[in-house]
């Protein structure tokens, strides 16, 4: 099966068997392993990434779901030149351990922050609740993206 | 996941000439937070998938000389972001709010979630105390029928073979109606219901009219808790009317008693959590 | 921000220990030829522990940027040319003998290069205290995640079909599930002649009189359950066995010499022929400590001459890794009127699952913290790990240390209830201080249990929570 889609701004293509998860699509036929496969029935969170302007587990969503959509990945975060702000601060906060869980739980913290730039610690904890990180950094986690957002606002009040 | 086809019709009549044709073998495929799981681990005889998802008739939140129509593909993020529903149905935008995370709210729909029909399906509650109503159609057409004639059994619907889940509509009277949800389970994200309850009131006179009291996860399928709304039905709304009519719930109840909660404790959840849902909506109601 | 390579290491010859360093272990830790186990018994300071500018500071991680990026390379990231991907059978039964494997209706399929059942395994046993786990089941399976045979195909996809292509014959033998069940004499037996495979000891004063002088006697039983590690990466292997008989392991093993020597001792090859590496780790926690599907792998490319790979699912994980053992922890301890603790007898059982992993260090440390961080002069402790046909137990985050804690902290507070004394106050009377001995009679030092305590109590408001 034949499936376009734009990931991170780029027009790509592959024919996949029509069972075949986006997350699947993206790692093996995209050549994009940045996201990664945990618990495979959509609880962990690791597989995560923006399907036109929502964030979704792609090891549910089938690839054949997805044509014609526009896909953001962890691999298109940051640019050749500049990290992600939450990347940024992820690394400068010790937000990741393992890192198993970064790259899902950056995709759902750059989903809340598109939608809502200046969340309440509720709606941080509320918006990665869908995120595992068994190495348990939560609060560095939260923390990180907290100042993220702090740093957005101070940046539009200027 | 074991080899599949997969086919995305773009009308009610084409899918469900699809899933006709096709027989055991072909299945309805919405956000695919229920199948997709399934597929995974007990895939059966399925081997044409139809996603239904994309079908116009079938998604779109709509307010008409009805009511309110929610598309069967509408997804809980989409019920949660609209201003219909968080003006007029705030008890189902609740509901949605305590499925899964994020992510499922993104991909799960709630037509999805009543055709899986488990006891504890969160949308089920709210939809009940609104007096719902949900369209089907299949092979003779559509017809319409209570939500509470939609739910049969654990994981069985009155779905006739190859019928399809169009809309669910809530009566036009009974938008803004007082109203709340409430779920516990065992964690505050990710966590299937051990109870969860909803209540629907309105106050005429200092009187209750039109109570409604469903709850989920304590019986094959959701349940309407009647003996407690006969109750409370013209009476003034006190504090221990309240007590008395959740009391009446616990005995209108099945749970189970396994491994997540002893049935003492899904009881006690049931007095706790009609007790809250019908005082927040008493309060709703006396503060208009 | 302070980083490693700028700040910390300017001063690098600090962070190495000088000629006359007393760090541990400089100092001979053991004395050859059956002597007992010698430790220092004070501590040396290092100098570089406290001269260190790193401590109190916070550091970056080397590795933060990449994780952030997604760049980090797991290995479900790498792949080869070539690389056939393995699935692993896992036993029908709980418990049963193996009577017959038949792999040849899933060797005929397209795409199935190898398979391999237990019977291939040069040396079909491993395990970090007794070798008692097989790297495939044969002839006895133990449990329901043991793997009977394995396949090695060109996708994922082809070689979980063709697992249900394999027949086995199995002779169904009684399982045991219950550790107290296990532990009687008339119960199956899982290796041996008995399934208590370790157990422990520790006396200090006489238990029984103490207890028989106390004003106040409490008994309970309380009980643990299992625990999955649930690593966010499952465990996942790739081997490569070349034309010159060496074998390169890429593995998610978190200890990689103690892993060599296993594979070393399964494939019956030498270590200096065996290149294993180790790489990051998507989260450990004691569940990535011995060596699991490695073998099997290696074998799978040693018979396909290909590159293989196997990536454990979520329910292998679950089923085929170790777990937290489940304690069964009976308590009975005598006290005085004003709490004081004055005898504590306890015994252990540890359902220990399938096989023994690392049991050993588990019951030794449960046994020794069992008592808790109390000053108690009359301690008897007995513990039992027992064989059951159940997931098998390992290390895991404590070794045993979270079980006890539950016991006792739990029978604290029911003493502090019945007696009408303050669950804090009653810790504060009985805990260890500078100095005081160990149930192993060790004197403790850097003891903060009771500064803690008072910091915590005040911090989250305690007393006023009380009042
Ligand atoms: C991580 C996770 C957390 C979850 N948490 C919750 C929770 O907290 N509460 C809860 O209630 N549920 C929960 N669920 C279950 C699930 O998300 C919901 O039931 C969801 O609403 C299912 O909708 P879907 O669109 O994904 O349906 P699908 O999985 O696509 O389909 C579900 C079933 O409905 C059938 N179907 C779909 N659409 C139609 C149609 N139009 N007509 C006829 N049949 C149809 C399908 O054939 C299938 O049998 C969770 C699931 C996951 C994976």
């Amino acid at each position: 099966m034949l499936i376009e889609l734009r990931v991170n701004g780029e027009l790509r293509s592959a024919d996949v068997p029509p069972e075949t998860t986006l997350l699947k699509m993206l790692r093996e036929h995209l050549d994009l392993p940045g996201t990664k496969l945990g618990c495979d029935v959509g609880d962990c969170g690791t597989c995560t990434v923006i399907v036109d302007g929502v964030s979704v587990n792609s090891c549910l969503l089938l690839a054949g779901r997805a044509k014609g959509s526009e896909v953001t990945t962890i691999e298109g975060l940051a640019n050749s030149n500049t990290l992600h702000p939450l990347q940024q601060k992820f690394e400068e906060y010790g937000a990741l351990q393992c890192g198993f869980c970064g790259p899902g739980m950056l995709m759902s913290a750059k989903n809340l922050l598109d939608n809502n730039p200046t969340p309440t610690v509720y709606e941080v904890r509320d918006a990665l609740a869908g995120n595992l990180c068994r190495c348990t950094g939560y609060t560095k986690i939260i923390e990180a993206v907290v100042d993220v957002s702090r740093d957005m606002k101070a940046e539009s009040d200027a | 996941m074991k080899s599949l086809d997969y086919i995305a019709p773009n009308s009610a009549e084409a899918a469900v000439a699809l899933l006709s044709e096709n027989g055991e073998s072909a299945c309805p495929l919405a956000g695919g937070t229920d199948l997709v799981v399934d597929l995974k681990h007990a895939p059966g005889d399925i081997e044409l998938l139809v996603d239904v998802s994309r079908i116009d008739e079938f998604r779109g939140i709509e307010e008409t000389e009805d009511g309110l129509r929610i598309g069967s593909m509408v997804t809980y993020g989409e019920i949660m972001s609209n201003p219909i529903c968080l003006e007029k149905t705030p008890a189902i935008v609740d509901a949605s709010h305590t499925i899964g995370a994020v992510q499922t709210r993104n991909l799960g729909t709630i037509g999805g979630n009543l055709v899986t029909c488990v006891p504890s399906a969160d949308s089920a509650p709210a939809l009940m105390v609104l007096d719902a109503e949900v369209t089907v159609a299949g092979l003779d057409g559509k017809r319409r029928m209570p939500i509470e004639d939609f739910f049969v059994g654990p994981r069985k619907t009155s779905l006739e073979p190859y019928e399809l889940l169009v809309d669910i509509w809530i009566p036009k009277k009974n938008l803004g109606k007082p109203s709340d949800f409430y779920k516990f389970g065992l964690r505050k994200g990710q966590a299937l219901a051990l109870v969860n309850a909803a209540a629907a009131i309105d106050i005429k006179k200092g009187k209750i009219i039109d109570p409604r009291i469903a709850l989920g996860a304590v019986a094959p399928t959701p349940i309407r808790a009647l003996k407690a709304e006969a109750l409370l039905a013209n009476e003034k709304p006190t504090p221990e009317l309240i007590v008395e009519a959740s009391e009446i719930a616990v005995t209108e109840c099945k749970p189970i008693d396994d491994f997540r909660a002893s049935l003492k404790y899904r009881q006690q959840l049931v007095r706790t959590l009609t007790r809250r849902v019908l005082t927040r909506s008493v309060e709703i109601a006396s503060n208009r | 921000m302070v980083t490693r390579t700028t700040d910390i290491q300017t001063e690098e010859d600090q962070l190495i220990p000088s000629q006359e360093s007393k760090a541990p272990s400089s100092q001979p830790l053991s004395v050859l030829g059956g002597n007992p186990v010698l430790y220092p018994l004070e501590l040396p300071q290092s100098d570089t522990r406290t001269s260190t500018p790193a401590v109190g500071q916070r550091a970056t991680r080397p590795d933060g940027r990449l994780h952030g990026l997604g760049q980090t390379q797991y290995i479900d990231d790498i792949s080869f040319p070539h690389m056939l991907h393995a699935k692993i059978l896992r036993s029908e039964y709980p418990h049963a003998r193996i009577v017959n494997i038949d792999t040849s209706e899933a060797e005929k399929m397209p795409g199935v290069i190898a398979t391999i059942t237990g019977a291939e395994v040069p040396e079909n046993t491993f395990g970090p205290t007794y070798q008692d786990q097989p790297v495939l089941a044969y002839p006895i399976a133990r449990h329901l995640g043991d793997g009977v045979a394995a396949v090695a195909a060109t996708t994922e996809q082809l070689a979980t079909e063709a697992l249900e292509k394999i027949k086995v014959e199995y002779e169904p033998l009684t399982p045991v599930f219950d550790p107290l069940e296990a532990i009687e004499d008339d119960s199956p037996k899982i290796h041996g002649e008995s399934n208590i495979y370790t157990s422990k000891i520790i006396k200090k004063g006489d238990v029984e009189k103490a207890l028989k002088d106390s004003p106040h006697v409490f008994h309970r039983q309380y009980k643990t359950q299992m625990v999955e590690h649930v690593p966010l990466e499952p465990q996942a292997t790739i081997a490569s066995w070349d034309g010159n008989g060496r074998v390169t392991i890429w593995s998610s093993l978190g200890r990689i010499t103690l892993g060599r020597e296993d594979i070393s001792r399964t494939l019956a090859i030498p270590q200096s022929r065996i290149r294993l590496i180790g790489t990051i780790v998507g989260g450990n926690f004691g569940g990535k400590n011995e060596i699991r599907n490695e073998p099997i792998v290696a074998l799978l490319s040693k018979k396909s001459r290909r590159p293989v790979k196997c990536v454990f699912t979520r329910d292998e994980e679950f089923t085929s890794s170790t777990i937290r053992h489940p304690f069964i922890m009976d308590y009975t301890t005598g006290v005085n009127d004003e709490g004081l603790i004055l005898a504590r007898k306890i015994r252990l059982v540890l359902d220990g699952g399938a096989y023994c992993s690392w049991t050993g260090t588990t019951i030794g440390k449960g046994s020794i913290l069992a008592p808790g961080p109390y000053n108690i002069e009359n301690v008897f402790v007995e513990a039992y790990a027992v064989y059951t046909n159940k997931t098998t137990t390992g290390a895991m985050r404590g070794f045993g240390a979270p079980q006890v804690c539950f016991a006792y902290e739990s029978q604290m507070d029911e003493i502090a209830h019945k007696l009408g004394i303050d669950p804090l106050e009653i810790r504060l009377k009985n805990g260890f201080s500078e100095n005081s001995l160990s149930p192993t009679s060790q004197t403790l030092q850097s003891v903060a249990l009771k500064e803690s305590l008072n910091q915590a109590s005040d911090r989250f408001g305690w007393k006023e929570w009380k009042a």
